[in-house]
């Protein structure tokens, strides 16, 4: 017997919440976009298992999708984070507070 | 499958031709860019001039298109594309037209402004990209597509406001941009996942018909998804409580990407938000009559409030002009929130095209606004408003422009501004939402003010004596008074363009 | 065929286009653009001869006209007020034309010798001020509605205030101008609101109602007026009689203003600080007369309510007797001449408001020509004496320049009021009228006339002796002054309008010889005649402003009956005696003080009288109080409140918006962590409102 779908979004908010945990915790920006990570992986819980749920196969390959794009995202992310550290010699998402109010 | 344009029997993707134009164009750039011999040696006219020539021909053809009625109930009709995972129709065409003409100023623009620095095939081929990226939002009617489109156009935004490496605050300006983003985006899909797990489509018309049935839907997570969903295009178009990155990566992008994203992203966020809302959810929000599931209505009806005094209020405090152009973008975006926030009005049409056509006219004097600052900043002239003081005695064309610009944004009749105002009022007025009404009428009242401090320090002020303007950049310049000609020029052409925004805005309501 | 009227607008525009000729290539033309308007205003006469006898039915079939020529608002909803420009001709119009256009030309020949011999300079500026006065207000003249009447009222008086103040380079022209301008404009603000009442209360200011092949197309006000005090109708909670009065005395603040009517008189006397032609043309024989037209114009709504009648009857007798008393003090030569202008536009008033309306026109006809003629000549004797004023440097000028003696006597006979000359068979009616309704008529209607008419008649013997005063001091005796010995020569130009407007003063009064024709029973009162119209059909069935029309309502509304105490004939003879002798009196008196080689002053006689009398009766002084002691005080409240309570709401205001941006400012801190927190608290918050609240779960 399959386990019911309840579960799989109880685990995904789960994740979901622990990357927000992550990201108003955590202030090195490496550790933020690997929060992020965890919030994308979360909306992809649900995705896989909805797509189990509905019988099709549409949340499966839009949770690929999801994946190449959070590289992708990762990967302007590493960029900007090298050019803050060059920049701040630091990569302290809070140290880059110069604009405000 | 086939269509009929003007007359030709051709295959339907030949609808979808305005975006694959910005694409080939940003694959061109590439091209041009990896022929040349040693790295970052391309010529700064061939580029802009290529990238120009790609945003123009997108919006000639988008205009092109909706003049013959692609896409549209009286050619055409709606174009679906792979399943119905595109769809090209008066809507998108009109929002490509709104992409297309502030890209074509931006790129125009930056020709000047990039004189001397380093990377500028990237910076183009980011702006077209993430112009495509736009471009097919317009189109997209699946949250599958959206999604990507919405991370095509969001991605190379980011590196775009970064794109001045040296410069804290435009790095700066990009960190704020990309985390915000990030964490938006990760709301958006997760919202996508939740409005799949209710209704096992992603496809917009399968997720509104899944949804039509009533008493299976799982309400709970539906709602859910739809506010998350909600916010992950308030982050797009910058509207509250998503728009926190706004004001610091307008302020430390470059001026000209700061006019592409508060212009052209903020119009294919709202493209998308109109999109998914009335083809995915009108009977969720009770637009079909009956009660709602999910008031989202009401819910963009507060957003839409606090989003246009936050911006407002926030702006009238500034000392910096790009800022405060900041702040009023966001400002704007509660005024074209009124699109989607006043749909009880009867005729629904007109609602949503006064909302596009605010979009249509900001798309013009913001980008004009932020390309004067381009202007300033090419100049070396200082960011607050006592560095402007005189600066009419120097440059008294960009200056009349930029007041035409401003006066516009405030609502006065020199511009088409004063129209879609007027317009986005009587909307308020149809619906009996006196709040939001009465919201517009204050904002744009102390909107008024803070547009007249720029043009009072320009106008009135006593220049200081080292203020001297040496070089009169012809491309910058050029781009400038075209969009104040546009915008003045939409005043009187208003009544030539708004029929097909309605058109098209009614044909989303059936 | 194109008849006389469809030239009436041309009447106007002719003037108008010297105005511009003479403004922008005036000093390219050996005249200064004088010539312009000669030319100009020779045309207008020409159209106003022809439109009179076409009015007279000499020329054409059609005695009157009345039709909108242009639409500037147009009213979109049902019962919208429409504004519209439009002619109306019919006796009184075409009367008034020639004389306007008459007198027009010959200021402007006149000037030739007055201005440009004079050498003086900025000459196109003043012949395009004299163009403009005479366009706006021949177009005031044969305006067919009210409004339009007001906006070339309201020109007239512009051009006034830039011809006053010509000389603005010295002192008083521009105040005199400010003064003439302010105290007019007082009167006009009355005029609008009144003019705004009757578009409100009638939707339309037609003065006569419009008819196509006999049927009225559109009503005219003072029709409707009539209507609704027949039918006992109320305006606004009023009764129609009292609203009628209400709005009929808003538009009479304007004609007081206007025409120089007590207690907004003061400004005419120092409207003299003009040149001497355009005291003559705008100061007293036509803007000045446009209050009274005005009346006349509209007297079929006046005659509605007795009390406005009462009220003009009084101020125009007060007026007279007023005005006259100041005149005899005074010792130049031009403010006679403005108190007299003050004095006889009273018994205009008077015979208005008692009902003597062919006594009015007449009178402001006759007025018109022998005042316009007394300017003239005072102009010619100052550039006689090098633009000195006072009388009593004058005497003996009889000799050294005749013609404009003979002229001037001739002037001031028709002032005085001697038989035969102009004045005498206009003022005799004017008193005459208001002698025997004063009779006729009841209550305390008839007791006002009769007090209108003592103040009146008494004015009379002041008249002649001002009058005769000022003749004697300046032309007779030995010469005081060595300008007056050798005074300067004057010109044809000079000479030319003063022969005509001479020959005028003499006869004009022959039009409406009543007392002649009464006795004789010649029919020879033409002016009478001219102004009843054919007893049935014709012009007044058209335009309903006819003397039938008029009597009709004068006996059946506001209760105004003639009656002779003394039996008809006798009662018009010993009216005219009365007042031909007070005024041989006054001219006697003035003979046996003043007709001496050496004339010394008699004021000293006076007393306290005689302080009382130089310093006007201290009007200026309580109005200057007014102004500076209760206006100014208020003004400053109200920029108290207006700064303190509405400037302060308003800077409140904004400084609570400033207050509450710069505090949303503060929200973004700069930090990204705390953006991040604000998002997902706003977030939950969303959630839990509209999902767990909303019902969603």
């Amino acid at each position: 017997m399959a386990i019911q779908t309840q579960y799989f979004l109880l685990l995904s908010a789960a994740v979901f919440c622990i990357g927000v945990y992550g990201i108003l915790t955590r202030r090195n920006a490496l550790v933020f976009l690997m929060s992020v990570e965890l919030m994308l992986n979360a909306a992809n819980i649900n995705l896989v298992a909805f797509s189990f749920h509905h019988g099709n196969l549409t949340g499966q390959v839009f949770s690929l999708f999801t994946m190449a794009l959070a590289a992708a995202e990762v990967a302007i992310g590493i960029g900007i984070v090298l050019v803050l550290y060059r920049n701040f010699e630091d990569i302290d998402v809070t140290k880059a507070a110069t604009m405000r109010w | 499958m086939v269509v009929d344009i003007a007359g030709f029997q051709v295959a339907d993707w030949v609808a979808l031709v305005p975006s694959l134009i910005l694409g080939v164009t940003a694959m061109l750039l590439f091209i041009v860019d990896s022929i040349e011999p040693r790295p970052g040696t391309s010529s700064n006219t061939v580029l802009a001039g290529l990238s120009t020539l790609g945003a123009l021909g997108a919006f000639l053809v988008a205009g092109y298109f909706l003049v013959l009625g692609v896409g549209q109930p009286r050619g055409t009709g709606a174009v679906d594309l792979f399943n119905g995972q595109l769809v090209v129709d008066g809507m998108s065409l009109f929002f490509v037209v709104i992409v297309g003409s502030v890209t074509a100023l931006v790129t125009l623009a930056s020709y000047d402004y990039l004189e001397g620095q380093e990377y500028q095939a990237e910076y183009y081929g980011l702006v077209i990209m993430a112009a495509t990226g736009m471009s097919l939002m317009a189109s997209a009617n699946s949250l599958a597509t959206i999604f990507v489109s919405l991370e095509l156009s969001s991605l190379p935004s980011y590196a775009l406001v970064a794109f001045l490496k040296k410069n804290r605050g435009s790095v700066e300006g990009g960190l704020k941009y990309l985390l915000v983003g990030a964490l938006s985006s990760s709301v958006l899909v997760y919202g996508i996942s939740l409005v799949y797990a209710a209704s096992g489509s992603l496809q917009l018309n399968a997720v509104a018909d899944a949804l039509a049935g009533g008493s299976s839907v799982p309400v709970g997570i539906l709602g859910v998804g739809i506010i998350m969903v909600l916010l992950g295009f308030a982050f797009k178009t910058a509207s509250v409580p998503f728009h926190f990155w706004a004001p610091e990566a307008y302020e430390g992008a470059p001026a000209p990407v700061s006019a592409f994203l508060s212009s052209a992203s903020k119009a294919a966020g709202f493209v998308v938000a109109f999109r998914v809302f009335l083809t995915a959810f009108p009977e969720v929000g009770g637009l079909a009559g009956g009660d709602p599931m999910v008031d989202w209505v009401t819910a963009v009806t507060v957003l839409a409030v606090v989003t246009m005094t936050v911006g407002n209020f926030a702006a009238a405090t500034q000392e910096k002009v790009k800022r405060m152009l900041a702040y009023s973008s966001v400002g704007h975006a509660g005024y074209a929130l009124i699109g989607l926030a006043a749909l009880n009005a009867p005729d629904q049409g007109f609602v949503l095209g006064a909302s596009m056509m605010h979009l249509l006219v900001y798309g013009f004097m913001n980008t004009g606004a932020f390309l004067f600052i381009a202007l300033t900043e090419h100049w070396g002239i200082g960011r607050t408003f006592q560095d402007f003081n005189g600066l009419s005695t120097q440059a008294p064309l960009a200056c009349a422009a930029m007041t035409v610009f401003l006066f516009s944004l405030a609502g006065l009749p020199i511009g088409g501004g004063f129209i879609s105002k007027l317009y986005l009022l009587a909307a308020t007025a149809q619906a009996g939402s006196w709040l939001l009404g009465a919201a517009l009428i204050v904002n744009s009242a102390l909107s008024l003010f803070y547009y007249s401090r720029v043009v009072k320090a320009m106008w009135i002020e006593d220049p200081s004596a080292d203020l001297e303007v040496d070089s009169y950049p012809s491309s910058l310049y050029a781009a400038v008074v075209i969009a104040a000609f546009v915008t003045f020029a939409l005043l009187p052409a208003f009544g030539l363009l708004s029929p097909s925004a309605f058109d098209a805005a009614s044909v989303l309501f059936g | 065929m194109a008849g006389a009227f469809d030239f009436v607008p041309a009447i106007a525009a002719l003037p108008l286009l010297a105005f511009v000729v003479s403004l922008f290539a005036g000093q390219y033309m050996p005249k200064r653009g004088a010539e312009a308007g000669i030319l100009a205003t020779a045309g207008s006469l020409v159209l106003s001869i022809w439109t009179a006898l076409t009015v007279a039915g000499i020329t054409g079939s059609a005695t009157s006209y009345n039709e909108n020529l242009y639409t500037w608002v147009a009213g979109v909803a049902d019962g919208a007020v429409t504004l519209r420009l439009g002619v109306l001709v019919d006796p009184l119009t075409a009367l008034m034309l020639v004389i306007v256009s008459l007198i027009a030309l010959l200021v402007h020949v006149f000037s030739l010798g007055y201005m440009n011999d004079e050498g003086e300079t900025g000459l196109p500026r003043y012949y395009a001020g004299l163009g403009l006065f005479t366009a706006s207000m021949l177009a005031f003249v044969f305006s067919n509605n009210l409004l339009m009447a007001f906006m070339f009222f309201e020109l007239v008086g512009l051009c006034s205030y830039l011809l006053i103040g010509f000389w603005f380079r010295e002192d008083g022209p521009p105040s005199a101008a400010k003064k003439a301008f302010l105290v007019t404009r007082f009167g006009d603000y009355f005029f609008l609101i009144g003019v705004v009442g009757v578009f409100a209360t009638f939707g339309t200011g037609l003065f006569a109602p419009i008819t196509e092949g006999g049927t009225v197309v559109a009503e005219s006000f003072p029709q409707m007026a009539e209507h609704a005090l027949e039918d006992g109708e109320s305006f606004f909670g009023y009764s129609a009689q009292t609203w009628i009065t209400i709005l009929g005395m808003l538009v009479l603040g304007g004609v007081v203003g206007k025409s120089a009517q007590f207690p907004l008189h003061t400004w005419l006397p120092d409207a003299m600080e003009g040149p001497t032609p355009v005291s003559a043309l705008i100061h007293a024989a036509t803007m000045v007369a446009a209050g009274v037209y005005l009346v006349a114009r509209m007297y079929g709504f006046y005659l509605l309510s007795p009390t406005a009648l009462a009220v003009i009857a009084l101020i125009g007798g007060f007026t007279a007797l007023f005005a006259a008393t100041m005149g005899v003090v005074k010792q130049e030569l031009k403010q006679v001449l403005a108190y007299s202008t003050i004095s006889q536009y009273g018994y205009m008033m008077l015979a208005l408001g008692s009902g003597g309306y062919v006594a009015a026109v007449f009178h402001l006809t006759t007025h018109a020509i022998f005042k316009a003629l007394l300017f003239l000549g005072a102009g010619s004797v100052i550039i006689a004496m090098h633009h000195n004023e006072n009388m009593w440097d004058m005497g003996g000028l009889k000799d050294r320049m005749p013609v404009t003696y003979w002229t001037f006597l001739s002037g001031s006979l028709a002032l005085a009021g001697i038989v035969p000359f102009a004045g005498f068979w206009s003022k005799d009616e004017v008193l005459f009228e208001a002698l025997i309704h004063g009779f006729g008529s009841t209550g305390t209607l008839g007791t006002m006339f009769l007090v209108a008419y003592a103040m009146g008649l008494l004015a009379v013997f002041f008249t002649g002796f001002y009058t005769f005063r000022m003749v004697y001091l300046t032309f007779h005796g030995d010469a005081r002054t060595d300008v007056a010995r050798d005074p300067e020569p004057v010109g044809w130009n000079v000479k030319g309008p003063l022969s005509v407007l001479g020959i005028g003063a003499a006869t004009v009064g022959l039009i409406n010889m009543k007392p002649i024709a009464d006795l004789t029973g010649l029919h020879i009162d033409f002016l009478h005649k001219w102004l009843l119209g054919p007893e049935e059909g014709g012009w007044p069935a058209l335009t309903s402003t006819g003397l039938h029309h008029y009597e009709e309502l004068m006996h059946n509304v506001a209760g105004i009956d003639p009656a002779y105490p003394l039996g008809e004939t006798t009662t018009l003879l010993v009216s005219a005696l009365v007042s031909l002798s007070l005024a041989l009196a006054g001219v006697l008196v003035a003979r046996s003080l003043y007709n001496e080689p050496e004339p010394v002053e008699h004021t000293d006689k006076l007393g306290g009288a005689k302080t009382l009398l130089m310093h006007n009766y201290y009007q200026d002084e309580y109005q200057v109080w007014l102004a500076q002691g209760v206006t100014v005080p208020l003004a400053r409240a109200a920029d108290k409140f207006d700064q303190g309570v509405v400037d302060g709401v308003v800077n409140g205001i904004s400084s609570v918006s400033l207050f509450t941006g710069s505090r949303f400012r503060r929200i973004q801190s700069g930090v990204v962590t705390n953006y991040a927190a604000l998002m997902t608290l706003s977030l939950v918050l969303l959630l839990v409102v509209f999902v767990v609240l909303g019902g969603g779960v």
